[in-house]
């Protein structure tokens, strides 16, 4: 019985994972073909892998971008589960009625269409321009700075830290830690599993980011893939060899980041830690 | 306690918006892009081997010393960072030289009134194609510099129709309705579909009402002209027997179109000239394609020459916008020697009337069966009706599109358009 | 500032004092915590959204707005563009939301187990859909649903269907379409948040209650359900705001055709901002339509969650 239990789940997770990955090898093999071949929906491997990266890389500025993604996202990574843990920490271990309106208040920043305050944004960044060049328009900080501080990771460590036991807490101050130093030294171990997931949405969110870069940032050493992407499906006659090369190129690093932090996922590894 | 945090906390938030509101309305007024003349000219268009390779020419020919950057963007992401751009008044970032869409034109030009800089005194506007005037002028000030056209002809496969009984002679000066007969016949004797459309762009019905000088709204570019307006009706019975004649493949993206053509599964592609590099894509198609006049609609005043798409250049209101218009005047606006190099360099086809005297524009394209290409185009380019764009022509057409569907499902033709024209008018105050 | 805060709190202050010094140096260093986070949503969220509000109130072509008072939000009523929008987003939320937190609560128990074999492999297998560009997502679903597209086949194959399905021009079968697009974009995502709360599940817990007898069943609804109640609240409110705010698979995909069948709110402001002649003011209007709907059903999730108590 158990036995065929096992057998069904990995029937069912391999028709999810075929369904899932499809796409992907899709991408994978349009690669490897001419632009032609793609749109007529050839479906085996070609021979032309070599002439799209070729394009890509000296014709395109690809690595250009890739450094400008990878910058931005890894940044704003690190600042977003910093200013975010510490903010949803806060707000669940010194919860007061005050507090609690302004996490709710805080909420309201994430339900608005980004679409809607967009210009209001531009104009804002605009001014900082203005006064200080260094993280004005048309910087990669300006393409930073209003996505490291969002009510979503806050929410979302709150919750998590909802699940913490709060005698570490304690214990942690009968120890003579200071507040800084039980969340550094005993909240951020203990919740590595949180930051994990953080990491991977943080960083998804970052590398993919669109709308905001794409008006924010200006000069073409500036962008980064999600606007290369764009701007190469741009022209009358889209070459979509080299644009699937770039989405495969484009995919990977998240799914890396991906990979390496869910082997933090272990089932049973909190059991220990509290025992 | 309770008390006593709720009101600090209340205190903190609204201090912080204090300041924060304060500092960023004290900004404000410094922002925007005063400041001397840059000595970098930037421009913005989108497609690299089209227009952005048309300015690279430019640059080149230009005689006097220029730093011109070039900035490569989708059309729908300029679109997009220029409104943004512009509505903030930050004219930060913005380029001096824009690409920007006829049918869109009116609506940057009306938006922001002063964003744009008239080219009057550096370009003669009757210079260009006449179709070109209406959408890239406004109050009779001259703002764009007309570039490329979208003059429309029908792509046709030689050899699918050789095979059903037609040459070139039967598809030129052809209605419509001919059309849809000469659909039908060669889908029963090839058994190939005549056209690939996707039911929802209606970039077809604008290509028919064009050519008898009808739009969406009347000749003011703002009143909306659906109900009664004959030319519509007619391209919308058209498109109804299209769809119904069991020759349309239908394609749900731009991919997919192009693959129908390339896959040889269609026999004509009724288009704006632009249309040409995909199919010469296909190589293995070399000498099986030629161009006719587009059909034309049944009815007084039609010609068998329409539009579809098409860009202008313009200048922003910024520092610099002198050197950037002396740019475009010298190049685009009055060499003939540009536009030779135009047609052999980049295969692009301008709307400038009296370079189409050059050698270049005689040259026989070999795809195409040695057919002038060029020639036949630039002819068919002016006897393109003038019409006014206005400013509407996308919000109008996603009201269209839905009770296109309607009327394709069994509403009567004059309850499509009535409605249309209600929910245009109201929607469009 | 200073002195305004020492005035109002005064009285409180001294009283509190006494009893609780310790509990209120926390609650400074509390704040200390949230600080920068309260600054930055201020600048970087509020602040344009009180400018968003304002404009809400105001109508015109690009920049030429003029104030009209509430009369963007009365032509709301009227606008049968913006209802369809408005229709269409509510199904998706209605049908999308719930299926899509089962599902993702589903994989994640399936793919906790340390048990299984490959299931770093299954993961990330399930979770790439979510990051692959959207670009290229968009031309393989339309091959898939097109007429002669696989799907059909399949169908046809199965003997499910006789005749090909007009996935993407049947108003109907092109909201499915859109439904069965975003499900599986982002189960996996919502998978992740699952994936590491499970972590925190105490496993003794099981433990006791394979001993007590409980089925994989019961051990899911009484066990599992319970101890991630604040991570579902989280996820169910975050795919309401991403359901509610849904723009690029509509764009890339059926670009809100065929008519407006399948066209959400999130489309219609970026055709008011971008596509037509851009009208701010009534774009901004309609983005706190969403504001509004999203406060609702979040209130009502947080009270049916029994969150703050």
């Amino acid at each position: 019985m158990r036995k065929l239990q096992r057998i069904a789940t990995y029937i069912f997770l391999s028709i999810a994972a075929i369904v899932s990955i499809f796409p992907f090898l899709w991408m994978l093999v349009s690669m490897t073909n001419k632009s032609v071949d793609i749109t007529q929906g050839r479906l085996l491997p070609g021979t032309h892998l070599f002439e799209n990266l070729t394009v890509l890389f000296q014709q395109v500025d690809m690595v250009t971008a890739l450094v400008n993604s990878t910058i931005i996202a890894v940044i704003t990574t690190f600042l977003t589960l910093l200013i975010g843990s510490l903010a949803g920490y806060g707000f669940e271990i010194y919860r007061t009625p005050g507090k609690d309106r302004i996490f709710n208040i805080l909420l309201l920043s994430m339900m608005i269409p980004f679409a809607a305050i967009m210009i209001p944004l531009y104009r804002l960044f605009g001014g900082i321009s203005a006064t200080i060049p260094f993280l004005g328009i048309d910087t990669l900080a300006a393409a930073i700075l209003p996505t490291i501080i969002t009510a979503f990771f806050i929410f979302f460590f709150r919750q998590n830290t909802k699940m913490f036991a709060r005698d570490l807490v304690e214990a942690g101050r009968i120890d003579g830690l200071s507040e800084l130093g039980i969340f550094f030294r005993i909240y951020l171990p203990t919740m590595k599993t949180s930051y994990a997931a953080a990491a991977i949405i943080a960083f998804m969110n970052s590398w993919n980011n669109f709308l905001w870069p794409l008006v924010v940032l200006q000069s073409p050493e500036k962008q980064t893939i999600p606007l290369l992407i764009s701007k190469l499906g741009a022209g009358y006659t889209p070459d979509f060899g080299v644009i699937m090369s770039a989405i495969v190129i484009a995919t990977l690093p998240t799914a890396i980041v991906f990979f390496l932090m869910q082997k933090h996922f272990v089932a049973g590894m909190m059991g220990s830690v509290k025992g | 306690m309770k008390y006593f945090s709720v009101r600090k906390s209340w205190i903190l938030v609204f201090a912080i918006m204090t300041i924060f509101t304060l500092a960023a309305c004290s900004s404000d007024e410094t922002g925007g892009g005063s400041g001397e003349e840059p000595d970098e000219i930037t421009a913005w268009a989108w497609d690299p081997n089209f227009n952005i390779a048309a300015l690279e020419l430019a640059k080149e020919s230009y005689e006097k010393d220029i730093k011109l950057k070039i900035i490569e963007n989708a059309q729908d992401d300029i679109v997009q960072k220029l409104n943004t751009g512009l509505s903030s008044g930050t004219m930060k970032g913005m380029p001096n030289i824009v690409l920007i869409e006829d049918q869109r034109a009116q609506s940057f030009l009306k938006a922001y009134p002063d964003a744009f800089y008239p080219l009057d005194e550096y370009i003669n506007p009757d210079d260009f194609a006449a179709y070109k005037l209406a959408p890239t002028s406004l109050d009779g000030k001259q703002y764009g510099l007309p570039f490329d056209t979208g003059v429309t002809g029908l792509f046709f496969r030689t050899d699918y129709l050789k095979e059903a009984g037609y040459t070139m002679e039967d598809l030129s000066n052809i209605t419509w309705e001919k059309y849809i007969e000469i659909g039908k016949d060669v889908k029963a004797k090839t058994g190939k579909d005549m056209i690939s459309l996707d039911p929802n762009d209606l970039g077809l019905i604008r290509v028919m009402i064009q050519s008898a000088g009808s739009w969406y709204v009347k000749e003011d570019g703002t009143t909306v002209h659906l109900k009664d307006n004959e030319a519509l009706k007619k391209a919308f019975q058209n498109y109804k027997a299209m769809m119904e004649a069991d020759f349309v493949k239908a394609n749900s993206d731009w991919s997919q179109f192009i693959a129908a053509f390339n896959s040889g599964d269609v026999a004509t592609v009724p288009s704006g000239n632009w249309i040409g590099p995909s199919i010469e894509a296909e190589a293995s198609q070399k000498g099986k394609w030629a161009v006719a006049q587009i059909p034309r609609l049944d009815m007084e005043g039609a010609v068998n020459a329409s539009n579809q798409g098409g860009s202008s250049f313009y200048v922003l209101n910024i520092p610099g916008k002198e050197k950037a218009a002396e740019f475009l005047a010298e190049t685009f606006g009055s060499s003939k020697q540009f536009y030779q190099d135009l047609v052999l360099d980049v295969g692009a086809l301008g709307t400038y009337k009296p370079a189409s005297e050059g050698e270049a524009y005689q040259a026989e394209n070999e795809y195409f069966g040695g057919q002038k290409l060029i020639s036949d185009f630039s002819k068919w380019m002016e006897e393109i009706p003038s019409v006014n764009y206005g400013m509407h022509t996308y919000a109008i057409e996603d009201i269209l599109a839905a009770e296109m569907q309607n009327y394709l499902n069994g509403k009567s033709l004059e309850d499509a358009l009535a409605d249309a024209q209600a929910q245009a008018e109201a929607q469009l105050k | 500032m200073g002195k305004a805060m020492n005035n109002t709190g005064s009285i409180p202050y001294t009283v509190k004092k006494k009893r609780k010094s310790g509990g209120l140096k926390k609650n400074y260093i509390g704040w200390f915590f949230i600080l920068i986070a309260v600054a930055g949503i201020c600048l970087f969220y509020f602040y344009p959204m009180v400018q968003a509000l304002l404009l809400s109130f105001q109508s015109g072509m690009g920049a030429n707005l003029e104030y009209v008072g509430l009369d963007n939000y009365i032509r709301l009523f009227s606008d049968p563009t913006f209802i369809a929008a408005l229709t269409n987003t509510m199904i998706y939320l209605l049908v999308q939301v719930p299926v899509m937190i089962v599902l993702a609560l589903f994989f994640s128990v399936l793919l906790n187990d340390a048990t299984l074999k490959f299931r770093g492999f299954f993961r990330l297998a399930i979770f790439l859909p979510c990051v692959t560009s959207l670009v290229a997502y968009a031309v393989i679903f339309k091959y898939l649903f097109g007429v002669d597209g696989l799907v059909n086949r399949f169908l046809i194959d199965l003997s499910i269907t006789s005749e090909p399905l007009n996935w993407l021009s049947d108003p109907l079968l092109a909201k499915l379409t859109i439904i069965i697009a975003i499900t599986w974009r982002w189960t996996g995502y919502n998978m992740i948040f699952y994936l590491s709360a499970l972590q925190n599940v105490d496993k003794s817990m099981y433990e006791a209650a394979k001993i007590d007898g409980a089925s994989a069943l019961q051990q899911f609804f009484y066990i599992t359900v319970p101890m991630l109640k604040p991570i579902i609240l989280f996820t169910s409110i975050i795919s309401t705001i991403g359901t509610l705010q849904i723009f690029d698979e509509i764009m890339n995909i059926t670009n809100g055709g065929p008519g407006n069948a399948t066209l959400s709110i999130s489309m219609y402001i970026y055709n008011l901002s971008f596509e037509y002649t851009p009208d701010f003011g009534y774009a901004a209007t309609v983005s706190y339509v969403i504001v509004i709907l999203v406060v609702l059903l979040s209130l009502i999730q947080f009270k049916v969650a029994g969150d703050n108590k």
